[in-house]
């Protein structure tokens, strides 16, 4: 074991980079500063899974200091299998970030890098928080970059975008913290831990108050049906990086709060909501599907493709069984990296045509020939293509959706079968046929660093997909304790 | 003589005041008066810290003069907090002074006393030290807010300012005397035991009254609490006392304005804290009633109404009574942890908003208009991430300070039961976010229209700097402030 914080360390190290970029300044030093930033965070984070001991599901490489002793909270950090594979894939994808903005962003380089590494900060803190004070702290300081990557570098609508972005997630939010300062008073602590342990002193109607404030806070982010609004403006307004962090991260959120809250700490009202969860669930992912499949803009496509296929992650949580709800983590870490890398396609071709409609495209099979392979491997991914990543993680929420109501596997079953209709069909749009004579002339093909930055998820998506115990062998022990506390 | 001692951060405040009356002719330069107001704000923070070294902690207690004056870890907590505040507005008026023809010396020797009346009224343990403290500081202010004569709407404004703000000292006073009639005292805690004698009689005559209603038989005492609750209340601008605030906010010079939003308001609570604490605790259901109504009607109002302001003074003028509304929220509970959220809460809040006027007044002209912040980010980023800072911080987002500061008082709703007022608070705290974030969004989000501001003098700078630094420093390491907000016993 490592005597040093790793984990205060790999979570501080991009605000240490931020700084230095704000200092140094220099427009053109400032992403190379953030590249090595990030990728240092990621060969900091490398112990974290060198060294996990998977066969325990007590939180590891814990570090606590006394905060605010008069309030009794304390600085804690910590974590499980559950945690684990969202940190490195923030980790992972926030190097990509770096690398997909070189050419992208050209004004006011200093702060967009800045910016970016500070929400690389929320991220990993968020996941690595083992109180809930520190949670909604990383929490909310997720919120601000994002506002800022949206609002500053993003497309015409940009500022509306934003402005509701912001909005609902802090409506959200400021009723989480409700519910923590409401617990805080109940349990006296704010360990998450320790509030598993204290859950019996809530009754069952405090429980259901409290599902419903942080339900607030986490559907928003999820988003789940009918919160999902702010989604497809965001996602479709921010910049590469920021739709990114927004898909592969940001909507993680949500779902690991319902794991490190709502499960372990309000068993009793999970029971109560199971069904009403399920519900929207479902609904999500046959109304996102549906309207995925009229999209004219790529963007906005991929953006309501997140809609079904988080509906899939709060399907796989709520079934409450174990390969539901390890198909659903394992489903988030997929949907982190396919969805990841489809906005990382879309935003390396709309940097040369500069246009985001589906009808401008056509034909770009014969002109970039990688670019379409990619694309190939990760439309297929994102439909389920057995082989590919997402395929497991469907088949284990699928088949325990059957397991507990035969309609829901239904209904997921005729998600995915959308899912696949709207990907091959904007796969044929865009690459298949005659080349749109709009695009005559210009230069697809990828270059070498765009290449290097999609390379890592298409491995992933590969490796998961063929071997998705790289991720589930860390989920057994913590999952089968976590629904061990939630069983009736 | 032991007595002088304790009031030493007074007297160094008024002897500074009387030095620069008497050489006031001979101060031609700014930065005189200016270094002069500063370095007797820094003793008198010093002495006060000293006073509370010499009384080992926040947790001592010494009366003085007959029993008119306490000074204990309260009072310090809040002359430490007043003295800065001043420092502050000392240091952020050098433009505005030398632009719009301020007497220098009269200046600041009006800072210095409404300051010295401040720290009296914090100290106050007898209800008529406290309202000679709050008149001291209330009738500075009228000056303060009138000194720019040549401008008309600064005349009017002090106009306002002291037909309302002399007719709300009337209601407290008036309240005062009801009180003396009823209790026979004046003193804190004459009134303290004199009102639970009261309230053992009321319990054996009317024992289900007061267990349903929780009021004191005594209508004329009710009466009393609401006069002083009223008065007291106009002084700190919260909901329906607040009108004359944005008046007063946007026709005084915008130094005069940021001290009044910031020491006044928080030597205004510190009073009302002690009242409602010490003096009033065996009548806590009753405060408790008129503190959450203007609580919650402070929010309200003061949130939605700044949605519509174009003018940043304006705009932070109903920001400010947004956030004494949140202040009281801690005063609810009638409890000390409950007043300690609420110390808490008035030392952030006044370096956040002085650090939102610090930008203001930064920006000249150009500052007092919402349109004046378009493209700020581009010509000054510096400073358009400090304002972000600060808005941040006034919003109630983590890690600034705000974010503490709004976690300890609604802590203490909860804990008073007062679940739906929390509620309230929060989902009001979405919509003062939108008021807050369209700043940003002009500062960040749109292009720049007029030229760069001119450069920061050095005094604006270091204003800033010290605002900025307790807002974020304050945020991620609320610890120690925490362990030393200790309520009056």
């Amino acid at each position: 074991m490592t005597a040093y914080p790793v984990l205060s360390a790999m979570t501080f190290l991009p605000l240490v980079g931020a700084v230095l970029i704000l200092l140094l300044g220099g427009e053109r030093r400032a992403r190379w500063i953030a590249l090595a930033t990030t990728v240092a965070t990621l060969a900091v984070s490398t112990p974290l899974y060198l060294y996990f001991d998977k066969t325990s599901s007590a939180l590891q490489f814990v570090e606590s200091a006394e905060w605010i002793p008069a309030w009794n909270i304390a600085y804690g950090m910590g974590v499980d299998g559950i945690s684990l594979p969202f940190i490195f894939l923030a980790a992972l994808l926030s190097v990509l970030c770096v690398s997909a903005s070189w050419t992208a962003i050209r004004t006011r380089q200093r702060e967009f890098y800045a910016v970016l590494l500070v929400a690389e900060t929320a991220m990993l803190g968020l996941f690595s928080a083992s109180n809930l004070f520190l949670f909604f702290m990383f929490w909310e300081l997720m919120v601000v970059p994002l506002f800022l990557l949206i609002g500053v570098w993003g497309s015409s609508r940009r500022v509306y975008a934003a402005v509701k972005f912001l909005l609902f997630t802090l409506a959200g939010s400021v009723l989480m913290l409700v519910g923590i300062i409401a617990l805080y008073h109940t349990c006296g602590t704010l360990d998450f831990k320790a509030l598993a342990l204290a859950r019996q002193s809530l009754g069952i109607e405090q429980q259901a108050w409290l599902f419903a404030a942080f339900l607030a806070a986490f559907a928003v982010k999820v988003p789940m049906f009918p919160v999902h609004t702010w989604l497809p403006n965001a996602h479709t307004e921010a910049p590469t990086a920021g739709s990114v962090i927004l898909a592969g991260i940001l909507l993680k959120m949500g779902a690991y709060g319902f794991l490190r809250v709502s499960l372990p700490i309000l068993p009793d009202a999970v029971q109560l909501f199971l069904e009403p969860m399920l519900a929207i669930s479902a609904v999500a992912i046959v109304y996102g599907a549906y309207v995925t499949l009229v999209q004219k803009d790529i963007k906005r496509l991929i953006a309501f493709s997140s809609v079904s296929h988080m509906g899939f992650v709060t399907l796989g949580i709520f079934t409450l069984n174990r390969s539901g709800v390890e198909g659903a983590i394992l489903q988030m870490i997929n949907h982190g990296i396919i969805s990841a890398a489809l906005f990382l396609c879309v935003g390396m071709i709309y940097e040369r045509t500069h246009t985001r409609e589906i009808k401008d495209y056509g034909g770009v099979g014969k002109i970039a020939p990688v670019y379409s392979i990619l694309l190939a491997l990760f439309c297929l991914a994102a439909a389920g293509f057995p082989g590919l990543n997402s395929f497991v993680g469907e088949f284990l929420i699928i088949g325990s959706a059957f397991q507990t109501r035969t309609w829901l596997g239904a209904m997921a079953v005729w998600g995915v079968a959308l899912g696949t209709i709207y990907l091959l069909w904007l796969y044929y749009r865009v690459v298949m046929g005659e080349t749109n004579p709009g695009l005559a002339g210009l230069e697809l093909e990828l270059n070498l660093r765009e290449v290097a930055t999609l390379a890592p998820l298409a491995l992933l998506a590969l490796c998961l997909g063929l071997y998705p115990d790289l991720v589930l062998s860390y989920l057994r022990v913590p999952v089968a304790e976590l629904l061990a506390g939630v069983a009736p | 003589m032991s007595d002088l001692i304790l009031l030493i951060p007074e007297l160094i405040l008024l002897g500074t005041t009387l030095a620069l009356l008497l050489v006031a002719r001979r101060i031609r330069t700014t930065p005189v008066a200016v270094v002069g107001t500063v370095l007797a704000a820094l003793a008198a923070a010093l002495a006060s810290g000293w006073l509370l070294w010499r009384g080992a902690g926040p947790e001592f207690g010494e009366t003085a003069f007959g029993g008119m004056i306490i000074v204990d870890g309260y009072s310090q907590f809040f002359k430490i907090l007043i003295a800065a505040s001043l420092a502050l507005v000392a240091l952020v008026s050098v433009r505005s002074i030398d632009g719009e023809q301020i007497p220098r010396a009269e200046y600041h020797a009006l800072l210095l006393l409404a300051s010295t009346g401040m720290m009296l009224s914090v100290s106050a343990v007898d209800l008529l030290t406290l309202y000679l403290g709050l008149e001291l500081t209330t009738i500075c202010s009228y000056i303060l807010v009138g000194i720019t004569v040549q401008r008309p709407r600064s005349n009017e404004a002090a106009i306002k300012y002291f037909l309302i703000a002399s007719f709300a000292s009337a209601l407290l006073l008036y309240g005062i005397s009801l009180t003396y009639g009823v209790t026979g005292g004046t003193g804190f805690a004459d009134i303290a035991s004199a009102l639970s004698e009261l309230n053992l009689a009321d319990h054996g005559l009317a024992e289900h009254a007061l267990a349903e209603h929780g009021l004191g038989s005594h209508p004329l005492l009710v009466v009393a609490m609401g006069l002083m609750v009223a008065g007291l209340a106009f002084k700190i601008a919260a909901v329906p006392f607040h009108a004359w605030a944005p008046d007063a906010y946007q026709g005084a010079s915008t130094p005069v304005a940021a001290f009044l939003a910031a020491g006044s308001k928080a030597a205004g609570l510190a009073a009302l804290g002690r009242l409602s604490l010490v003096a009033f605790g065996a009548q806590a259901q009753v405060f408790s009633v008129l503190l959450a109504g203007l609580a919650a009607l402070s929010i309200v109002v003061g949130s939605v109404i700044a949605l519509a302001q174009t003018d940043m003074k304006r705009l932070l003028a109903y920001s400010s009574i947004a956030h004494v509304g949140y202040a009281l929220l801690g005063l609810v509970a009638g409890t000390s942890e409950g007043t300690s959220t609420t110390m808490i809460y008035a030392f952030f809040y006044v370096f956040m908003t002085l650090g939102a006027f610090c930008v203001v007044i930064a920006l000249g002209e150009r500052g007092e208009n919402l349109d004046g912040y378009r493209g700020l980010a581009a010509q000054r980023p510096l400073m358009a991430a400090l304002m972000l800072l600060f808005l941040l911080s006034l919003t109630g987002i983590p890690p600034t300070a705000g974010f503490v500061a709004k976690f300890g008082v609604i802590l203490s709703a909860v804990t008073a039961g007062q679940m739906a007022l929390a509620v309230l608070a929060v989902v009001f705290s979405v919509v003062s976010a939108f008021v807050y974030m369209r700043v940003a969004v002009f500062m960040f989000m749109k292009e720049p229209q007029e030229a760069a501001p001119s450069h920061l003098p050095v005094a604006v700078f270091a204003a800033l700097g010290v605002a900025a630094l307790v807002t974020l420093i304050g945020g991620i390491f609320p610890g120690i402030l925490v362990s030393w907000a200790v309520s009056p016993q």
